[in-house]
């Protein structure tokens, strides 16, 4: 072959020096062995214990789509709409100026509460909290304010809700994307 | 005729090859050997010792109650396994197969009807067990470690309840899952709702609560996930500890009495086995018999989006469920439990006294047996809470009210110390307020090192808070109700809290003493903040909400 070799074979080391010379190496002693030992198996069974622990996290999940068109704006009345509470567990609320949508799940421990028209509150059916028509809490344990939900308007004048883009801060969730401009409509 | 001769067929059966082969040793002739060789020479009864002491045996003594939960645990592996055969854990098939066991199979109801009612049993079985062990200070040197391995055999018999009833998958399933998951959420640090749980790097989908559900939100992998931890992992780890238990049981000897002059000790074959198999017969006729009259519950189907008004725990948790209206999910479902757990293990750490070891010692041992009764009464007062006052919306309804009726409104509540517009006072008064009584309250009665006048403190105490609550009514900031309140839940607390205290443990070290008071403290907090909440709308004493320190 004309190609020239890439690896050349490296130049044979020099003669050993005489066998006197070499020192064997320092023995390993009897405590150190030991504790190579145990600690290779302590990391063993730690390493085992976190991939156990890793296992326990699915890395793919089948979950539904949080977004979901409500339907036509103009089909909701002033107040609070509970068209798709027991489909999308979304309440839909018109007020004298937009639209916004609040996620229906209560801020202390994730069951649904319910809206009492009558009294102008949600109370929870597991804990007792209860919030104003705009999920602020004004009694039982409920830490925040409940979620609302990033919702949009069609170009067909649909309202499209997202439940995985939230938000509760006073300030924020009044304006978009948390809010229709009922101008808009 | 010839005459059938007994005895010789049974001789030529016991000495046949087949015979010798199975059962280990010769003609039962009932001698101390034979009675002893029994135990000795079956795997079944090998657990136990051969002779056992004659207080051992009393049902006074021991209730039964150990041997019972075991007897009931066996129930339950037997049912649930039958049960197994008809269950399938998806969505879509479990509540039909469900419905299916209850209408379409043979036995399937009663069986479902066995494995419930068993499960409950055997719940109130273990307390039973834990209370006749600690009352009979039964705990004490050497058997700390078993009372610490019987603690977690209670808190995993309560998980096998909790992972067992989202199985059905009606609606008390998804939602107590969904309440028992999202407290695993709130945990501190590790869950993407507790405190410090964003700095962390906590989000929904890697948090703990997302390793329960096997997703973020209650669904297919939950079911599963739950399926296999009821019906195999949780098993296991009970059936280990199961052994380990018994095991220090009879290493430890099976009673801590006394020793009393001329004590003989007994055969435990047929004394005690004959027994322990009455009370398994006497268990398996009660849940037949229950098991035949009444069925399990079951709820409607699954609904995800939509929850039962009111949704309740099944009893056993309803304590739980009333004690996170009070305080935030992550000290109620997080930090008291572990504290409740954590602090029984610790008992016979810091119970230092050594009298009554193995009886009944109401005088010996005031302050154990007093604070220990205090916390089981505590507990069952809010399972009773939860269970039977509380109505639609977690209203407060007396049992004798319509839940027809619908409730006003419950008033606004409000936070005494916080940040602006949080609390009604600063936080920075509060703050060094709130700490400077806990620690007099935790350091006080240890301090104070000599005898208090009982009636005297008590009274002065009262008085102090007769005198604050008249001028709260003169003032018109509290009516008689509310003064009652204050009057009652301050006055035990102060009476349980510190004046016990004062009383029984101020000669204790100092770790051993602090550990108590924390205990005691954390007990007494449980009455403070229900007196707060109830009577003054107070959702908060002191709330930082930018650390979720809100207590």
């Amino acid at each position: 072959m004309s190609q020239a070799n890439p690896n050349p074979i490296p130049p044979a080391p020099s003669a050993p020096a005489s066998p006197k010379e070499v020192k064997p190496a320092a023995p390993i002693s009897r405590g150190d062995f030991l504790w190579a030992g145990w600690g290779m198996l302590a990391a063993f069974f730690a390493a085992t214990a976190a991939a156990g622990a890793r296992f326990m996290f699915p890395n793919v999940i089948y979950e539904p789509s949080q977004k979901f068109n409500a339907g036509p704006a103009a089909g909701f009345d002033l107040g609070v709409s509970t068209k798709w509470l027991n489909e999308q567990r979304v309440w839909i609320v018109r007020t004298s100026t937009g639209f916004y949508a609040m996620w229906a799940r209560c801020t202390h421990l994730g069951c649904t509460p319910n809206w009492w028209g009558d009294q102008n509150r949600f109370k929870c059916p597991c804990h007792g909290s209860n919030y104003t028509m705009e999920g602020d809490v004004i009694a039982g344990p409920a830490p925040t304010p409940l979620w609302r939900a990033k919702v949009e308007l069609a170009p067909t004048g649909d309202l499209i809700v997202d439940k995985a883009i939230l938000e509760n801060k006073p300030g924020k969730r009044e304006n978009p994307p948390y809010f229709v401009d009922f101008a808009s409509v | 005729m010839p005459t059938v001769d007994i005895e010789k067929i049974k001789k030529e059966i016991i000495d046949s090859q087949l015979w010798r082969s199975v059962f280990r040793g010769g003609v039962w002739k009932d001698t101390p050997r034979d009675r002893a060789a029994h135990i000795i020479g079956n795997v079944w009864l090998h657990l136990h010792p051969v002779k056992v002491r004659p207080r051992a045996l009393e049902w006074l003594y021991t209730w039964g109650m150990g041997g019972i939960s075991f007897a009931l645990y066996l129930i339950l592996t037997l049912s649930g396994v039958a049960l197994m055969f008809y269950y399938r854990p998806t969505i879509g098939l479990a509540y039909r197969d469900i419905k299916d066991l209850e209408f379409a199979v043979t036995l399937g109801m009663f069986l479902r009807n066995s494995h419930r009612w068993a499960a409950q049993a055997m719940v109130v079985a273990v307390i039973a067990h834990m209370v006749r062990v600690f009352l009979t200070g039964a705990y004490k040197k050497p058997r700390e470690f078993n009372w610490g391995v019987g603690v977690l055999l209670l808190t995993l018999t309560l998980f096998l309840s909790f992972t067992g009833y989202l199985l059905p998958w009606d609606q008390l399933a998804i939602w107590a899952v969904t309440v028992g998951t999202n407290m695993a959420g709130a945990t501190p640090i590790l869950g993407n709702e507790g405190p410090l749980g964003s700095l962390a790097g906590m989000r929904i989908n890697n948090d703990v609560r997302f390793t329960l559900l096997g997703g973020t939100m209650v669904g297919e992998n939950t079911l599963l996930r739950f399926y296999v931890m009821h019906c195999v992992a949780v098993p296991l780890v009970v059936g280990i500890l199961l052994i380990l238990h018994f095991w220090r049981i009879r290493k430890d000897s099976f009673s801590a009495a006394p020793y009393q002059a001329n004590e003989e000790k007994v055969d435990v074959w047929p004394h005690l086995v004959k027994r322990e198999y009455v009370a398994a017969a006497a268990t398996v006729l009660v849940i037949m018999v229950w098991s035949i009259l009444q069925n399990a519950p079951l709820e409607a189907i699954a609904n995800p989006n939509v929850t039962t008004n009111p949704s309740k725990a099944p009893w056993y948790f309803v304590g739980l469920q009333e004690l996170l209206v009070y305080f935030d999910p992550w000290i109620a479902g997080v930090v008291m439990p572990g504290l409740i757990i954590v602090g029984l293990i610790a008992i016979p750490y810091i119970d230092t006294n050594p009298k009554g070891i193995g009886y009944y010692a109401w005088k010996e041992r005031p302050f154990a047996n007093t604070m220990f009764m205090l916390g089981v009464v505590l507990w069952f007062a809010l399972i009773y809470i939860g269970y039977a006052c509380r109505g639609p919306n977690y209203a407060w309804y007396w049992p004798w009210e319509s839940w027809y009726g619908l409730k006003a409104a419950p008033p606004a509540t409000w936070s005494v110390f916080g940040p602006k517009g949080d609390g009604a006072y600063s936080m920075l008064i509060g703050v060094p307020l709130l700490a400077g009584v806990s620690a007099a309250w935790m350091l006080l009665p240890k301090m104070i090192q000599r005898d208090l006048d009982g009636r005297k403190t008590m009274g002065a105490f009262l008085g102090l808070l007769a005198v604050l609550a008249a001028a709260g009514m003169a003032m018109g900031k509290m009516d008689v109700l509310q003064g009652a309140f204050l009057l009652f839940f301050l006055g035990s607390s102060f009476y349980f809290g510190f004046m016990l205290p004062q009383r029984h443990i101020r000669t204790l070290d100092w770790p051993r003493y602090l550990v108590t008071m924390v205990l005691v403290v954390s007990t007494m907090s449980v009455l403070l903040k229900m007196c707060a909440r109830l009577a003054f709308n107070i959702k908060y004493v002191l709330t930082i909400p930018s650390i979720s320190m809100n207590i």
